[in-house]
């Protein structure tokens, strides 16, 4: 224990979660992600910032396989979760997308119940062997997205009929039903008023005990208030990658100082 | 950083705030010369008039401390403008003390030209404000002109205030065992030349921030240190 300083940004461990490698990505012609390495630590919470159309999305959905899902879209280079290729070609990308889950900028759940929504992965996944068993994962989920106590007495109601905060916390327990290990949320908050964006920012605090964090936001107080680790994007490159607090007070890159002050970068 | 912002309304916002640091440094700069002045020509006058003017310096660093909170409230900056408005926050408390020095050496020089002069004592005081004011004045250069190795030479130079604080440490002990009517004048003597001596290392500590503000790392620790009478037993 340190003394006198008391610090919640203080990384807990060093193990690295993700590994990427010489990331290439191309869509089409358009070469989005150049040459971008790093490593990723466990039970971090990780920002990727930069401005609109830098590669930070597009890298992020690299973790997860999402850009198979785009026909154009062309991965290289190598990333590894534990030290394994998720490009390999034995990786079922369902079963990776179960230990890798996704919060998007728009909270979208299915048009079923608050119960369903949350039991609609361990269903599929078959992580439940009966119906109690699948309860308590539910309860788990939710209490995990910090939304159980306001949804309890209404688990068989529509997750539609939430308000966009509520949604949002749905979806992240949504997604960590599955047990994952690692959580990516792409502008999780953007679509939430400040109060539940406060209460999103507490959860991913909370989150970061169990799983590997990685944000993509906007906002750079946002970015500096929940991350222990931030990456700056700029055209496809990685500038800038390391502590959050030496990025938000002494950035080495001046692409990286031009960017978070507000300046023309 | 030559780039603007893209909310014009932050530079401006800075530029003002920057510019009231310069203004309340050339106040500064004019106390410790008016000061000392007075304590050389035994001018109650002009002390009287460095002391009503430490007024608008304290008004100064509220207005300076009011805009940074205003600056950090709107604008929440981070990297170079945050150390900025840090710089600013933190040089404008140290000019504010060194206001606060001068004033209380033009107070002490309406007592002392009451009171029998002490041999030349005073010229070697005059020396030691000129080179805090040199000091000084380098000082705000190099915030201007961010200009690190003018803060580091600033940094260096407050030994040789240190030495000459120590020497009159020793003379004024002199007077005081040579002739006991000298006490009064020379325990004020000496607290001035302390307060000199103090306003020095404030001025050390804002060629600190200089350095922070642009390297974005505190400089080393163990400057040297040169004011030895606080561990001497004689002069």
């Amino acid at each position: 224990m340190k003394d006198n300083v008391i610090s919640e940004t203080d990384v807990t461990t060093d193990k690295i979660k993700i590994a990427a490698r010489d990331v290439q990505v191309y869509y089409g012609d358009n070469h989005a992600i150049k040459d971008v390495s790093v490593d990723i630590q466990d039970k971090t919470v990780t920002a990727f910032i930069g401005p609109s159309g830098c590669g930070k999305s597009t890298f992020l959905r690299c973790i997860n396989r999402m850009n198979d899902t785009i026909d154009i879209c062309r991965v290289q280079g190598d990333i590894l979760i534990d030290g394994e290729d998720i490009y390999d070609s034995k990786v079922d990308p369902v079963q990776l997308r179960a230990k890798v889950g996704m919060v998007f900028q728009k909270p979208n759940p299915f048009p079923k119940s608050i119960y369903d929504n949350v039991a609609y992965g361990p269903r599929i996944h078959g992580l439940a062997r009966n119906k109690a068993e699948l309860d308590d994962i539910v309860e788990r989920a939710l209490k995990r997205g910090a939304i159980w106590n306001e949804v309890k007495d209404r688990l068989h109601a529509p997750g539609t009929g939430l308000s966009g905060g509520q949604q949002q916390r749905l979806c992240i327990a949504r997604a960590v039903a599955t047990e994952p290990e690692v959580l990516l949320m792409d502008e999780p908050c953007s679509a939430l008023d400040p109060i539940a964006t406060a209460q999103v920012e507490e959860l991913i605090d909370e989150l970061r005990q169990s799983y590997a964090v990685v944000i993509v936001t906007h906002s750079m107080q946002q970015a500096a208030r929940v991350s222990q680790k931030t990456a700056f994007f700029h055209l496809g490159h990685l500038v800038e990658y390391g502590e959050t607090d030496k990025i938000f007070t002494a950035p080495e890159d001046p692409r990286t100082e031009s960017y978070i002050t507000g300046r023309i970068g | 950083m030559a780039d603007q912002h893209i909310a014009s309304a932050f530079d401006r916002d800075l530029e003002a705030v920057q510019a009231q640091i310069m203004k309340m440094g050339g106040m500064v700069e004019d106390a410790i010369r008016l000061a000392s002045q007075s304590l050389e020509t035994r001018d109650a006058e002009l002390a009287v008039q460095v002391r009503a003017g430490d007024k608008a310096i304290d008004a100064l660093e509220e207005l300076i401390n009011e805009r940074a909170a205003r600056i950090i409230a709107l604008r929440a900056p981070t990297a170079i403008d945050l150390r900025l408005i840090l710089s600013v926050i933190k040089i404008s408390a140290s000019l504010e003390r060194i206001g606060d020095y001068a004033k209380n050496m033009a107070k002490r020089n309406t007592v002392l030209a009451q009171l029998p002069e002490v041999k030349d004592s005073t010229g070697a005081i005059r020396r030691m404000c000129k080179t805090v004011e040199s000091m000084l004045k380098d000082a705000l250069d190099c915030y201007v002109q961010r200009d690190v190795d003018l803060a580091m030479d600033v940094i260096a130079r407050d030994e040789d205030v240190d030495q000459m604080y120590n020497a009159l440490f020793r003379e004024f002990l002199t007077f005081m065992m040579e002739d006991p009517r000298n006490i009064t004048s020379c325990m004020h003597l000496h607290f001035i030349a302390k307060n000199v001596e103090r306003m020095g290392d404030l001025v050390t500590s804002i060629a600190e921030q200089v350095v922070y503000l642009v390297t974005g790392t505190q400089p080393d620790e163990d400057r040297p240190k040169a004011d030895d009478t606080s561990t001497k037993l004689k002069g």
